[in-house]
């Protein structure tokens, strides 16, 4: 068994990788999901953090926060934490990232061995120290080695170099520290020969450098700032939230710029005098290299001593191989390697080498001792209680846990699953608590997981799901859907499209953008209707009962609306359901508002008229149908709601438009009990009919799709179909007409690229000879298209098609009978 | 993950058009667009959240933080460079960018 854990616990950054069957996986970090893991430690409220949380704190709390402690491996040094009256060696810090780096290990492995780099200038005392934080975080074994070795495996596995003695460079500038070794290769054996560095020397500086030599004399040729350097630095400068701001725009511009020649920076900044600046201006590439030149040179200038120590010249090295993040900058990788005359190598990922080397050289190492450790310790006989209200409206919820068993020395960890929230470790106690804080309207899911001191997971809990703000004491669920009616052009009808499902919680907003279906001239009676209804979306909108309308007329327009304009609707429902419809033409740049309260019922005579319309027409149709069918019983039925629905037409028509008696309401009510009767009587047969069409399409399609379908329409076909048992079951034929409608959108799409198709289509136009509006030119396009054919150009053959298509003489338009809502 | 990282640039630079409105006099109608194209990303399954004026401490990991001034108490956040950016994966919303922040003690 190998050891296969590689980890480069760096100064800045550690990392951890894995080998596995010849490949390397770099892990990444749960929360963040970066591979980097800052080395940084901080103590603080009773909390042990690593990373990046504790990285942010560094600087402003530097009695309880701790990195670059690396440095001091081996030194009887120890830094002392204000926080909890103890001291910490460089030792127990190393040994927290180490642990903290489990946790990266997704598989759930035991990490219980693993090689670990260390700097090419860490002595015996060094060395052992750095072991000795492994053994602290619960490796059993722990085998160090050398960073600039580790990158030169990296690098040889990638280049599958052959064994030759040779030497080469490794030049390792990162985010805050800069090393450079010489490394050689004799015998198939790899050593180090020499190396230097700089502990303070990294792309930080050159983030600094970019605001203190291009932005700092930038701002001051727009106005006074006084003495601008210190009150960006000064922890009491009227700019220092200013600096933190341009050393994360420095960043961006630096990243920025190793890709592009130029970059933007942009920021505002208010004057002594108050006036607030807006501040817009290019970074070239040039600036910034003149900026950091002079550092790169102090990192050539090592190199040259290094060479001179070993009474090397250029031409004896094989390459410089670079590593370390600011190693991506252009000017770094142009100025080594022609200062130098030595040919420079990226072909290892920079940031990671280190780590990938080592994952190499644990793939090989063979253990010695093999201890399988279980996942989850079961001897300490955990039982953890939690308590939490388990839907609450507050933005952060109490939690309390209290512990049976041996908890003692076991460390807990509470952590958001959508990556917001992380307790850190704390120590576990027989009752513990937290404020775990909530995001807004959604559930919130949380992991509690408990450790032993070596960062081994001996409890898990994934179940505390905690809903914020969505079961307020005043919110209720809607008992049906609220609906928009649209056009539905197709079947020159009206058709539902739902809103609010039912059983939402209230209070609900939700905006809308539509398209206006038909023109509407300014001024004229014609106009566009926004009608809200509740009731079942797979109902037809004359069942369900309109509960706001919105009608805008042209007589109301300050210009014409153009069909296919945007018409922008927002609609709100409050906890005791008054309903708010906002409408918003963009053409017109106009507004309109109503708030209908549930209590008062709004009916249009126009809206009315045009329902029974439709509803006519739907029953007119149903009954010619039912006397085809020779079922008589049924044609009677249809036939008396027919009457019903002439009566009632008549009726309003007899009603002036200003009417001031309830009778709007009676006729709406006798309208939608005639619909609902009707929905009812067809229900059947519609369904029959819904679903036999269904299933010819589905087979059809299947057949398609196997021939020629690709694999993400397969995936959607499958998709479509994962539901059909529901479906079926289902009482609405609208959707399974839906479901049928997509699937023969995808069958289209696939028709479109089998020649078979393409083909007849093009026939089909060829056969039509007297129906173009030009004959010249649709002869030349047949001529074309048979030349196409021949050729078999299928895509050419196509576009022919289109072209024929667009000669033919516009068809005729479905004549309306229905003014319909006016949006699609 | 390629189409979300684009989706983020997009984002962000709609946070800044949106931060530059809200400072300028006689936007205000520009905000239907604003309000409207964060429809268009929460139908997207998109979660843009502006944590200005929220509470700061270390176990918030959905901001990268800096701290400006003296003191690291009692923090709140006092500048947004970029939102926390959530996205629904399988009903789950997880986040995809971490808010970029400015923070100072109160």
């Amino acid at each position: 068994m190998t050891v296969n854990f590689g980890i480069d616990l760096g100064t800045t950054n550690s990392v951890i990788a894995r080998y596995d069957q010849g490949v390397v996986e770099v892990f990444k970090n749960p929360i963040g999901h970066k591979e980097t893991l800052p080395s940084v430690v901080a103590f603080r409220g009773g909390r042990i953090i690593v990373g990046d949380k504790a990285r942010e704190y560094m600087e402003k709390d530097p009695r309880n926060v701790f990195g670059s402690f690396k440095r001091k491996m081996g030194t009887s040094e120890s830094f002392w934490v204000e926080s909890i009256t103890d001291t910490k060696t460089p030792v127990e810090l190393s040994a927290l990232v180490l642990k903290e780096l489990k946790n990266f290990i997704y598989t759930g492995e035991a990490l219980d061995a693993a090689v670990v780099t260390i700097p090419a200038s860490f002595d015996t005392v060094q060395s052992n120290a750095t072991r000795q934080a492994g053994h602290d975080a619960g490796f059993t074994e722990v085998f160090l080695l050398q960073e600039p070795i580790a990158a030169s495996l990296a690098y040889v596995n990638k280049t599958s170099q052959e064994q030759v003695d040779q030497q080469w460079l490794v030049y390792d500038l990162g985010g805050g520290t800069f090393d450079v070794a010489l490394v050689k290769t004799e015998h198939g054996e790899m050593r180090i020969l020499d190396h230097q560095g700089d502990n303070f020397l990294g792309g930080v500086d050159f983030d600094n450098l970019i605001i203190e030599k291009i932005i700092v004399p930038y701002l001051k040729t727009r106005a006074s700032f006084g003495d601008l350097e210190k009150e960006l630095r000064s922890s009491s400068g009227r700019y220092n939230n200013l600096y933190y701001i341009l050393l994360k725009k420095a960043e961006e511009a630096k990243v920025n710029l190793s890709s592009q020649t130029s970059t933007d920076i942009e920021f505002e900044i208010e004057t002594p005098e108050g006036q607030l600046l807006d501040i817009f201006f290019p970074i070239t590439r040039d600036q910034f290299e003149m900026c950091i030149r002079e550092k790169i040179l102090e990192t050539v200038a090592m190199i040259r001593a290094i060479l001179e120590r070993n009474g090397l010249t250029s031409q004896q090295l094989a390459c410089i191989l670079m590593v370390g993040g600011s190693t991506y900058i252009p000017l770094v990788r142009q100025l080594v390697e022609l200062e130098l005359g030595i040919p420079i190598s990226t072909t290892v990922d920079p940031t990671t080498a280190v780590a990938v080397g080592a994952a190499y050289f644990a793939g090989t190492k063979k253990r010695s001792v093999v201890q399988q450790a279980p996942a989850i310790d079961v001897h300490r006989n955990l039982k953890v209680k939690s308590g939490y209200s388990k839907v609450t409206q507050d933005k952060e919820e109490y939690f309390l846990a209290q512990v049976e068993g041996d908890w003692k020395g076991l460390y807990y960890r509470i952590i958001r699953t959508d990556g917001g929230f992380d307790t850190g470790l704390r120590e576990v106690t027989e009752r513990f608590t937290e404020y775990l804080p909530l995001a807004a309207n959604m559930n919130n899911n949380f992991e509690l997981k408990i450790f032993d001191s070596q960062n081994s997971l001996v409890f898990q809990d994934n179940t505390i799901n905690i809903v914020n703000g969505k079961y307020g004491i005043m919110g209720q669920p809607l008992p049906h859907d609220i609906c928009i009616e649209v056009d539905d052009p197709e079947n020159n009808a009206t058709k539902l499209e739902i809103v609010f499902s039912k059983n939402s919680l209230l209070p609900l907003k939700k905006t809308l953008t539509k398209e206006i279906s038909k023109t509407i001239r300014k001024g004229s009676d014609d106009g566009v209707i926004i009608n809200v209804l509740e009731g079942n979306h797979t109902a037809s909108p004359l069942s369900n009962l309109s509960i706001g309308i919105i009608e805008v007329k042209g007589k109301e327009l300050t210009v014409d609306l153009v069909k296919g304009s945007d018409i922008e609707i927002v609609l709100e429902m409050s906890e005791s359901r008054d309903l708010r419809i906002t409408t918003y033409l963009m053409m017109s740049d106009q507004e309109f508002t109503n708030l209908f309260n549930p209590s008062v019922r709004h009916v249009s005579l126009g809206k009315l008229r045009d329902d029974l319309v439709m509803l006519q027409r739907a029953l007119d149709e149903e009954t010619r149908g039912a006397v085809e069918r020779e079922d008589y019983e049924l044609s009677q039925q249809l036939n008396d709601l027919r009457i019903t629905a002439v009566t009632l037409t008549r009726e309003i028509d007899r009603l002036p438009e200003d009417d001031v008696t309830d009778t709007k309401y009676q006729l709406e009510d006798k309208k939608k009990m005639v619909s609902s009767r009707f929905d009812e009587l067809t229900k059947d047969k519609k369904k029959l009919r819904a679903k036999t069409e269904y299933f010819l399409t589905r087979k059809w399609s299947q057949r398609l799709l196997d021939e020629h379908g690709t694999e993400a329409e397969k995936k959607e076909f499958a998709n479509l179909v994962s539901n059909e048992k529901k479906l079926m079951a289902s009482d609405s034929a609208l959707m399974i007409e839906s479901v049928t409608k997509q699937i023969e959108k995808i069958a289209s799409h696939i028709r479109w690229r089998t020649p078979e198709h393409i083909i007849r289509i093009y026939y089909h136009y060829a056969s039509l000879d007297d129906e173009y509006t030009d004959p010249e030119k649709a002869r030349k396009l047949k001529e074309k298209g048979d030349q196409a054919l021949e050729r078999k150009n299928y895509e050419e053959l196509k576009v022919i098609i289109n072209q024929l298509y667009s000669l033919l003489p516009p068809q005729e338009q479905k004549r309306v009978d229905i003014k319909g809502t006016g949006i699609v | 993950m390629e189409n979300i990282k684009h989706h983020l640039k997009i984002i962000n630079q709609f946070f800044e058009i949106e931060k530059k409105l809200a400072a300028l006099n006689g936007a205000e109608s520009a905000q239907r667009n604003v309000e409207r194209i964060k429809s268009y990303f929460e139908e997207m399954g998109y979660q843009i959240h502006n944590p200005l004026g929220e509470s700061y401490s270390e176990t918030r990991t959905d901001c990268e933080a800096s701290i400006a001034g003296a003191s690291a108490e009692n923090l709140y956040i006092n500048e947004v460079i970029k939102p926390i950016v959530r996205y629904l994966q399988e009903g789950q919303p997880q986040i995809v960018q971490k808010g970029v922040v400015i923070t100072r003690s109160r």
